[in-house]
């Protein structure tokens, strides 16, 4: 394998930017040099190459040399029903070709020969037999660069993949996670060495690994950039393999980071690898011994094909008899790890199955070998090391089938009624299915669900919602999209998109957003006359909204996510699983204020705040400002009447902006960028330095200890890149938002330094009763004791002076920060704020695309991973279709492509309550009719062995037994109190409503009762 | 299981059952006010302040958000909006926490205890390493002048307050008082 020259044009950014956030530039650039051979056009080869063309390989080249059948149907998204009879590549070629010009996209359709291989650096045989697959992959393995090697194969719930990347491959990061860092407390002079770190964070290094040190004060000698190994890693310490005894005493400071080492693999070629597989990658500890039989019966289904020249037929003893029996003479043959006990149910399924390319299984295996094929390319994330083998027997209807239900019926799902029985392909097509959420997982569902023909019959209807429009930096994954539909909604562009797939979709395209808002829209009977909920969403709200939905409605919901090479999914299944919310991930640790604020010591801290800065300056302020022109009068009353500091503070941003710093001439925009440059990194620098200076804690700790970094003054000059950027990009912004012309030759930094250099700067006079975390302006006015009120009036005045000067309907215009638009200077002022501030505190300054991946909380994505996740929730859907499937046939799945790790699991049944002689879980409800007064409910909880202390209706309390004035609500009728306290509307179609309880048992414990639903009519 | 709202009942109602007074805003449980007393040793002593409690959709899974209203003189308390830099609060929540534990264990620890070193009001933390007596003569000349009892309870409409509430929601409000105020 040659990972391609890294020596290629620039990457578009908007359009990569999801993916850029996992590879970075470097693994980009060589995916650019890389063709790629996928060979084997029916569902899997077109799942593959789809990713890898969305991935943006150089050139990828289709080859089948076989036609199109009704049966390709059922798996491959790219043919319809008309390229029935033409080749598969042909077929293919032009579908595949839309989804990135960027790529060259070519056909092959004649057999291949090992000598035309070399044109690759890696390929991929989705259909292949094993004596040829042995030829080619002798010569790949041996060729010089070694070609990387894929052989991946789906046959009905089955599949397989095997990799050989050649005699020595390099790994170059191991997991894509970033190196981990640790802030120093002590080191002692030690063999070996003990190290602390602060206990701000855990560290997360792991025995072997290597790190470097760098700030170390005292003993230096670490400092030298040498990596090291340690050893007994725990949270907040490690031992360093070093003798530190003649070393220099540490006195202070100190980080210490993870070196990521290179690794280099040895793969063996597949005809020794057949004899000796080595370690099965497992995904399902539940099938812990399956990948070994599995392996002996891929070989046995090979040794069918060859010897009948076709695959087992579905429903037929006799060839699953066949295979079974050349399953168990290989085990015969084998000289050791012979498998004791065959499961026959299992070969006879494989057996019927064989034939069959099911877009499930498709989409999750294209995810999979998509995936090493970038890390073959690349050296970016650990190959599977080299076979992986995994079923999904459990999608299987829970009724046997009579071999009658196989039969073909003539229909382009042929090949799913193969596996499953006609009955169960008639349930996927009467089904009522919401799909919420059209970006890349709902891209990738509602192709799925096409070609499953889910929602595609008579009764069958699909509904699909997503109130966002199409942007460039979708198309990279969100594969329905084209860039011609930038713009347009996604659902109406994904939906007409699934239809063309398969015309018989019945589907409706919203653009309404799933909440409280919109329950007219997705009202009571919409929600009871669904099937199953498919969860296609990016933020955890509106995941826990629908989960709630789901739990009222009684509905399964089939949940999923991504981030980055990771996914997982999750079931969530009435009565049988928990839901949702019942399991939770801590929340995102914010930095605290006081961090952000004054004392940075990493680079998040810093964008953090210039983020914070950006919205003030260039959004909030400028709002203000025409709040209060377009209203004087009442804005003024209204600030007056808050009468605090904080209203303080914005009359004297807003008198700013008309006043002293108002922008006339774009001079003045440059004028006002570089005295924000001094009052940013220098000033305000300076007064912090001064207020701290020589400050020590009560224990005699100094203030400026880490892990507080101590601040530098950046002393401004023109002729460096960095501050010459902030002035230009914070001028440029500065000008819009007063709607003044920027001119061309701000772009040129030598008559832009001219122009700043003219710029007056006052000295700065350390202020010694000021606050640090804003800035001294406040105190032209009057000292920081004097009342509030007196100022805000004070300021009202001189405001009310400065609009008497303006042009009548003088308005600013508010910026709202726009990460995806490289042109805009958006993301160039944060950045410049952010790496000025980075600065200021030697932190590491940042590109502008690594500031706008933390800054834009750009979110990592790509496309492998997420298919692959679409993939195993359609392999759940055929389970809660068919229905009657029990706990343990459901698989929730964590994923990391990276790695490669599956971990599949059972669901988590639902936490079951007990009371008296009474028990339920998050799935019950209860009921109480005949519109129960206040007293009658509670008396009615009473009767249960239940004394409620609290009940209320949404976020609003009805009755709290501490309140003496509930009491008087005791004999209203619930439905009143409701109407009055809640405000809840009740639509004249609905008969009840909700109310949560919190109550105690005879015994003083909390008892969790269900929601109870009172009927009032 | 227990739900997130089923939880904001159970914490409010033990807040109040310790006695705290806590003044609810139109019976909404997601946002309140609660009284708080400068703890004995701590020159806060003889202060009350109204602590606005914000309790985020995903309580108790996300912590609480804490500000004092009326204004206060300390390292950790942002002067201008209230904001408290509290590591416990802000970092180190978990969902085992409560209310009480807010009010009865983090913010005595935070006012006898401020730590200067990681300072919202940087003056105040200046002034408390460099001349602690100074800065407990600050910290009283605040509590005289803007947290005396009458300066919270018994005038709600005093300015401090905050903006978002309307004067008819104060109507409603006053005769919603906490239980245990009431004679």
């Amino acid at each position: 394998m040659a990972p391609g020259d890294a020596n290629l044009g620039d990457i578009d950014e908007d359009l990569h930017s999801r993916q850029l956030a996992v590879y970075g530039r470097e693994t980009m650039r060589r995916l650019f040099a890389s063709n790629v051979l996928v060979s084997g056009m029916q569902g899997l080869g077109a799942e593959i190459a789809k990713n890898l063309i969305l991935a943006g390989v150089k050139s990828i080249a289709l080859h089948d040399e076989g036609e199109v059948e009704l049966w390709d149907l059922s798996g491959n998204f790219v043919f319809s029903e008309k390229d029935v009879g033409k080749n598969r590549a042909l077929a293919s070629v032009q579908k595949l070709q839309e989804l990135n010009n960027a790529v060259v996209v070519s056909t092959l359709t004649t057999e291949l020969t090992k000598e035309k291989l070399s044109d690759f650096q890696a390929v991929v045989f989705t259909d292949i037999n094993l004596k040829k697959a042995i030829e080619f992959n002798d010569y790949c393995h041996s060729h010089k660069p070694p070609i990387s090697f894929i052989k991946a194969e789906v046959r009905g719930l089955f599949g397989s993949v095997f990799c050989d990347f050649g005699p020595e491959f390099t790994v170059f990061d191991v997991d894509g996670e970033d190196p981990h860092t640790g802030i120093i407390a002590s080191i002692s002079n030690d063999n070996p060495a003990l190290v602390s770190c602060l206990d701000d964070e855990r560290l997360e290094f792991e025995d072997g690994d290597l790190v470097v040190f760098s700030e170390v004060h005292g003993m230096t000698e670490l400092n030298d950039g040498k990596p090291r190994k340690i050893k007994n890693a725990r949270p907040y310490s490690f031992t360093l393999d070093e003798d530190t005894l003649k070393f220099g005493t540490y006195e202070k400071g100190g980080i210490v980071t993870q070196v990521k080492q290179p690794k280099m693999l040895n793969f063996k070629p597949l005809k020794e690898a057949l004899k000796d597989p080595g370690d099965f990658l497992l995904s399902d500890y539940s099938k812990f011994d399956r990948p070994t039989l599995l392996h002996l019966a891929f070989q046995a289904l090979d040794k069918f094909l060859s010897e009948l020249g076709r695959f087992p037929v579905a429903g037929s003893e006799e060839d699953a008899q066949k295979l079974i029996t050349l399953t168990a003479n290989i085990n015969e043959r084998l000289e050791d790890g012979r498998v004791e006990d065959i499961d026959l149910k299992l070969l006879r399924h494989f057996a019927f199955g064989a034939r069959a390319v099911l877009n499930p299984m498709a989409a999750m295996f294209g995810g999979i070998v998509g995936q090493e094929v970038v890390k073959a390319c690349s050296g970016k994330f650990h190959p599977l090391f080299q076979f992986f083998y995994f079923d999904s027997l459990e999608s299987l209807p829970t009724e046997n089938l009579d071999p009658s239900a196989f039969q073909p019926l003539n229909s382009r799902y042929d090949a799913q009624i193969s596996v499953f029985g006609s009955k169960l392909q008639k349930k996927l097509e009467d089904a009522n299915v919401f799909i919420v959420g059209s970006g890349a997982l709902g891209c990738e569902f509602l192709k799925n669900v096409a070609l499953m023909g889910v929602s595609c019959g008579k009764e069958g209807r699909l509904t699909i919602t997503d109130d966002d429009v199409i942007e460039k930096s979708n198309l990279s994954r969100q594969f329905l999209f084209r860039d011609w539909n930038i713009g347009q909604a996604k659902s109406t562009v994904a939906a007409a998109a699934a239809a063309s797939i398969n015309p018989s979709l019945n589907i409706e395209a919203l653009q309404n957003r799933v909440g409280p808002e919109t329950e007219n829209v997705f009202d009571d009977t919409f929600w009871e006359n669904l099937t199953v909920v498919i969860n296609a969403l990016d933020n955890v709200n509106a995941r826990l909204y629908v989960d709630q939905r789901c739990l009222y409605f009684q509905k399964p919901l089939l949940e999923s996510g991504t981030l980055g090479a990771k996914c997982n999914t999750q079931m969530v299944i009435p009565h049988l699983t928990e839901n949702y919310g019942a399991s939770r991930d801590p929340p995102e640790k914010q930095a605290p204020m006081c961090t952000v604020h004054s004392f940075p010591h990493n680079i998040d801290h810093c964008l953090t705040w210039a983020r914070s800065e950006f919205e003030g300056l260039l959004e909030k302020t400028p709002a203000e400002v025409n709040a209060y022109l377009s209203n004087p009068v009442e804005y003024a009353t209204a600030m007056a009447n808050a009468g605090d500091a904080l209203a303080r503070d914005t009359l004297e941003r807003v008198l700013e902006c008309l006043d002293k710093e108002k922008c006339e001439t774009f001079q003045d925009c440059i004028t006002w960028a570089r005295l924000k440059f001094e009052d940013y990194f220098a000033n305000r620098v300076n007064q912090l330095i001064y207020t701290f200076q020589d400050a020590a804690t009560s224990t005699g700790t100094p203030f400026w200890s880490a892990p507080k970094r101590f601040p530098h003054p950046l002393e401004f000059s023109a002729s460096d890149p960095g501050h010459l950027h902030f002035v230009m990009s914070a001028s440029i912004l500065r000008a819009v938002s007063f709607g003044i012309p920027v001119p061309d030759w701000v772009k040129n930094p030598k008559m832009l330094a001219e122009a700043v250099e003219k710029v007056i700067v006052p000295e700065f006079q350390p202020k010694k009763d000021v606050k640090i975390v804003t800035d001294e302006k406040a105190t032209s006015l009057a000292t920081a004791s004097a009342d509030d009120i007196v100022i805000i009036n004070e300021l009202i005045k001189r405001l009310e002076q400065c609009r008497k000067n303006l042009p009548p309907g003088y308005r600013m215009k508010p910026i709202q920060f726009e990460k995806d638009d490289d042109t805009n200077f958006h993301m160039d002022v944060i950045a410049a704020l952010a790496n000025m501030r980075a600065r200021n505190y030697s932190i590491p300054e940042v590109d502008k695309l690594k500031a706008k991946f933390i800054a834009g909380r750009i979110i990592p994505a790509i496309a492998t991973s997420t298919a692959m996740a679409t993939g195993l929730v359609c392999l759940e859907l055929y389970k809660v279709l068919d229905g009657g499937h029990k706990l343990e046939d459901y698989r929730n799945t964590f994923a990391n492509l990276a790695l490669p790790l599956f971990s599949m699991a059972e669901p988590v049944p639902p936490k079951v309550i007990k009371h008296r002689d009474m028990k339920w879980t998050v799935w019950d409800r209860w009921i109480i009719k005949d519109n129960p007064t206040l007293r009658e409910l509670l008396q009615w909880l009473k009767d249960k062995g239940l004394n409620a202390y609290s009940i209320s209706c949404g976020s609003c309390l009805l009755y709290n037994s501490m309140f003496p004035k509930h009491r008087e609500r005791m004999d209203r009728k619930v439905v009143d109190l409701v109407r009055e306290v809640a405000k809840l509307e009740l639509p004249p179609f609905r008969s009840h409503f909700d109310v949560v309880v919190a109550c105690e048992d005879d015994d003083d414990n909390d008892i969790d009762i269900p929601p109870v639903s009172i009927y009032y009519r | 299981m227990s739900s997130p709202s089923k939880r904001r009942d159970m914490d409010l109602m033990k807040l109040m059952m310790s006695d705290y007074k806590v003044e609810m805003i139109n019976d909404g449980m997601q946002d309140f006010y609660v009284h708080f007393h400068g703890p004995n040793d701590s020159p806060y002593h003889g202060g009350v302040w109204r602590i606005r409690v914000e309790l985020p959709d995903a309580y108790p899974y996300k912590s609480p958000s804490i500000g004092f209203v009326n204004k206060i003189y300390h390292p950790n308390v942002d002067e201008m909006s209230g904001s408290v830099c509290l590591d416990v609060i802000n970092q180190t929540w978990s969902p085992m926490f409560d209310l009480v534990n807010v009010f009865e264990v983090f913010l005595p620890q935070l006012l006898l205890y401020p730590n200067p070193s990681d300072p919202l009001n940087g003056e105040a933390a200046a002034l408390m390493m460099r001349d602690r007596s100074a800065y407990e003569q600050k910290v009283k000349e605040y509590c005289e002048k803007y947290a005396k009892p009458e300066d919270i309870g018994a005038a709600p409409e005093d300015k401090s307050s905050d903006e978002e509430l309307s004067e008819d929601e104060y109507e409603s409000q006053d005769e919603e008082m906490a239980g245990q105020a009431d004679p």
